[in-house]
């Protein structure tokens, strides 16, 4: 029998049986829909985040999502003007509480949005009775419709402090802060978080991005009816951004409290990158919305596969392992340069790597038009690898390293 | 287009399929590797430099790629419904490394397909102030050539001896290879650069090309094709057996006239014309056809996808076999009488090299014989120019420039090399083209 590798974690003294959970958004609408991802596998839920009706009426804007495609790569993000949770509180909470019931030992996490010190209170108490292991504070939607809620709260320090403050007074339940990207330096955010009793951050919530504009009609898109707005972009378009907030916030010694990553997650090895730069716990939406909840299956057994091969006992081990190697650019060692190589027998003789090279580079890349082989003059090259890069090859091309004390190096002048 | 042989359930041949769509030809773009060398590019004869133009489909530039391909090659939506291209620019395309070749005439077809849709400018209209240029014959050479003369403002004028240009695309390749439309939008596109073309205006009278000549024209393109079947010596006297040229013709255009429904038709021939004649005559209606070649099944110089459609027609295949006598009835052929053949020396396929295999001679009986073992330059040429230097079966004699032993007179496609590709006729015409304009400012400095 195949050995089963141990994915679960601790995440704020609440056990995950691994740490794939859905994150606020219509993938977890609704109890039936959530019900379908614990099937699947998942094993937590941050429900569709709630507000109070009496508060504030949300009504969708339509349609409020935009692909963004590149050539023939269609969905390489996703642009959305989605609003918090637009079913009546009653019947979320209902769906939370037969979620408890029928699912008690996957983890349930309630998104919470109030407009007032009293919503927040209001909506916290709620999700505890309703029976939420833990909250997660939405200071981060890039687009409500409602002007003083969302990512405006989330770059105000002191409103995230003081909902912060109202939420862990009015209840037991461990809280996350979920931040928003759409500030130059999310750590002094989550600090203000911190110092209003977060147990936990989770980054990062969609960028505000426009992701295309119709060149007939002349209106950004998604139009709606005749406008648009820069808003919510996510997928994996959207994940080198993300992994450098999560890796920024664990890297913070004062911040010190455990991260929840979101952004562009579809696979286990972008579960892993984010495992690697300090994220405890994951969430997953584009992806879902992309694909279906069966990613998970993929994501549990090629994370597990990757823990046996290295005989990895707890993910413990491995989070935050690539953080520690992030360093401020100052601080590189450029003694060794690299010198790229190519492999003579996997060259096709593109010669994408001497256009490149050519108009981008340092006119180090030969081409030989008779034998349509390309080759590296090292004399001339700076090592920034450009060509493997745009080789369409794998390992065609890789590097060499010069130690420049030992030997002369073009980009040492 | 799409039912032209439906009746016999027959899978869609090339331009029966539907064109790529956008979101297709985006995705097929995007496999280019866009190489620095374009191998591709290098590999077409008439230069339609497929390298650039998936690039600028790649790009979304579809106006370009239209405009690259109707730019370099005249017959570029021809091109695209019937050229080689396993034999030429996909054979070239590294990709091949690594997967499929990338669908170049799919592209190319969706290309023109998208110029023409979405109303490309008409080309430029030639200011004819560099003199006046005469071109015999209004085929992929001559075309080729009369397109880049006015390109470079010369005044031409082709002489065609139909009543429509094309030539062999035209006339003897079957529509469901080819649609009309496309010769139809090439031709348009040359008639809208300037060149005149004068249908049913057969150069045939002795010195006419030097008649040509002092009417003020100052070079004479000769680009008549090979307008002359071979025929079995055996079946000369026979009314019921026909070639190929006549057989396509009839089968294209004048479907009346040839009875071939229900009966058995045996072609000879193995290339791709025999092919079409083959195909053609099933989907007439013919009961059987044959298919008689001395080259066996993986040696017909037919297109590969050809050869499967025939095969998925029931064309029977009679490969590597020799017809050795007839049974007639009067002036009427009804049976063949054949033999199983092997090549004395292996690889040269040529009449001479084959040997008859004892004991397997066979008998069908057959309804009409079709003729497809090549062709010659017709008899006018001689005529029209009669001192010019020709070889073998009657090609005309160029150098590297495409000229003649006459000065002013040049040649090029099947004339000159006995019968090549429609890209290859289009190619040497664009040659000649730089080569007579090369000629004509030389004169005009020696002057």
């Amino acid at each position: 029998m195949k050995k089963q590798a141990d994915l679960s974690i601790n995440f704020c003294g609440v056990n995950f049986e691994n740490p794939f959970c859905l994150s606020s958004s219509p993938v977890g609408y609704h109890a039936e829909m959530c019900a379908r991802a614990f099937d699947a596998g998942w094993g937590g839920i941050v429900y569709k985040t709630l507000g109070l009706e009496k508060s504030f009426k949300v009504v969708m804007p339509s349609p409020r999502l935009n692909a963004y495609n590149v050539g023939d790569k269609r969905f390489v993000g996703l642009q959305n003007a989605e609003q918090i949770t637009d079913r009546p509180i009653k019947d979320n909470i209902k769906d939370l509480e037969w979620l408890k019931k029928n699912y008690p030992n996957k983890v349930l996490i309630s998104s919470i949005m109030g407009f007032s010190d009293e919503d927040w209170a209001e909506l916290a108490k709620m999700s505890e009775d309703a029976g939420a292991d833990l909250l997660e504070l939405n200071f981060s939607c890039p687009q409500m419709a409602h002007k003083n809620a969302g990512h405006r709260v989330g770059q105000d320090f002191h409103a995230v402090a003081a909902f912060t403050e109202v939420v862990k007074k009015a209840s037991k339940l461990p809280v996350i802060a979920k931040m928003t990207p759409n500030i130059t330096d999310m750590v002094p955010v989550a600090l203000a978080a911190k110092e209003g009793g977060a147990d936990a951050i989770s980054a990062i919530n969609t960028l505000r991005a426009i992701t295309e504009i119709d060149i007939n009609t002349l209106t950004p898109l998604p139009n709606i009816h005749g406008n648009s707005s820069p808003t919510g972009f996510s997928g994996p378009s959207a994940k080198p951004i993300a992994l450098r907030f999560v890796s920024e916030l664990y890297n913070s010694k004062q911040l010190n409290l455990p991260i929840s990553g979101i952004g562009g997650i579809e696979t286990w090895i972008d579960a892993l990158h984010f495992l690697l730069l300090g994220a405890t716990n994951l969430q997953v939406t584009t992806g879902i919305m992309k694909y279906g909840y069966r990613i998970v299956e993929d994501m549990i057994e090629g994370l597990g596969d990757y823990m046996l091969e290295r005989n990895i006992q707890s993910l413990d081990e491995i989070i935050g392992r690539a953080a520690k190697k992030i360093v401020d650019p100052s601080e590189f060692n450029t003694r060794y340069q690299a010198v790229s190589v190519v492999d003579d027998t996997k060259c096709i003789g593109c010669g994408q790597c001497y256009i490149s090279c050519q108009d981008g580079a340092n006119q180090a890349m030969k081409f030989d038009a008779a034998t349509r082989k390309a080759s590296v003059n090292e004399e001339r090259c700076l090592g920034c690898m450009l060509c493997k890069h745009v080789c369409p090859v794998w390992d065609c091309i890789t590097y060499k390293e010069v130690d420049t004390q030992v030997t002369k190096h073009a980009a040492i002048f | 287009m799409k039912n032209l042989i439906d009746p016999l359930n027959i899978v869609q041949f090339k331009c029966m399929r539907e064109p790529l769509t956008l979101e297709a030809a985006i995705k097929e773009a995007n496999r280019c590797l866009l190489c620095h060398d374009a191998p591709c590019s290098a590999g077409c004869p008439a230069g339609t430099d497929p390298g650039k133009f998936i690039r600028q489909i790649k790009f979304y530039n579809y106006k370009g790629a239209a405009r690259t391909i109707r730019r370099n090659n005249i017959l570029g939506s021809v091109c695209a419904f019937i050229c080689p291209v396993e034999k030429l620019c996909e054979k070239a395309c590294s990709i091949k490394a690594l997967e499929e070749p990338i669908n170049i005439n799919g592209l190319q077809r969706f290309a023109t397909e998208y110029g023409k849709q979405s109303g490309l400018e008409p080309l430029a209209l030639s200011k004819k102030m560099n003199g006046k240029i005469a071109v015999i014959g209004c085929g992929p050479a001559g075309m080729g050539c009369a397109s880049v003369l006015a390109k470079m403002d010369y005044d031409v004028t082709v002489f065609e001896k139909e009543n429509h240009a094309g030539g062999v695309p035209k006339w003897n390749i079957p529509e469901f290879r080819l649609p009309e439309e496309a010769i139809a939008y090439d031709v348009e596109n040359l008639l809208s650069q300037g060149v005149e073309i004068r249908y049913q205006s057969a150069v045939e009278t002795e010195e006419a090309v030097s008649g040509l000549l002092t009417e003020g024209y100052e070079a004479v393109y000769i680009s008549t094709g090979l307008s002359e079947a071979f025929k079995l010596e055996l079946l000369k006297e026979y009314t019921n057996a026909m070639d190929y040229i006549a057989f396509l013709r009839k089968v294209k255009f004048d479907k009346n006239s040839i009875d071939i429904k229900n009966k058995n038709i045996a072609v000879i021939g193995g290339g791709s014309v025999a092919v079409d004649s083959a195909v053609s005559a099933k989907a007439a209606g013919a009961a059987k056809v044959y298919l008689i070649s001395l080259e066996h099944l993986d040696e017909l110089p037919a297109d590969q996808e050809e050869i499967k459609l025939a095969q998925i027609m029931n064309i029977i295949f009679k490969a590597g076999t020799q017809i050795t006598g007839i049974a007639a009835d009067g002036k009427n052929i009804s049976g063949l009488l054949g033999i199983e053949t092997e090549w004395i020396e292996p690889g040269k396929f040529v009449p001479g090299n084959v040997r008859q295999i004892k004991g397997t001679e066979f008998s069908i009986n057959v309804d009409m014989v079709i003729q497809a073992i090549g062709t010659k330059p017709g008899s006018e040429v001689m005529t029209f120019a009669k001192e010019i230097q020709t070889k073998g079966k009657g090609v005309i004699i160029v150098n590297d420039g495409f000229e003649t032993n006459i000065p002013g007179v040049f040649a090029g496609g099947d004339v000159i090399n006995g019968g090549a590709t429609v890209v290859q006729a289009i190619g040497e015409g664009k040659k000649a083209a730089e080569s007579i304009d090369a000629y004509l400012k030389n004169r005009r400095n020696n002057q």
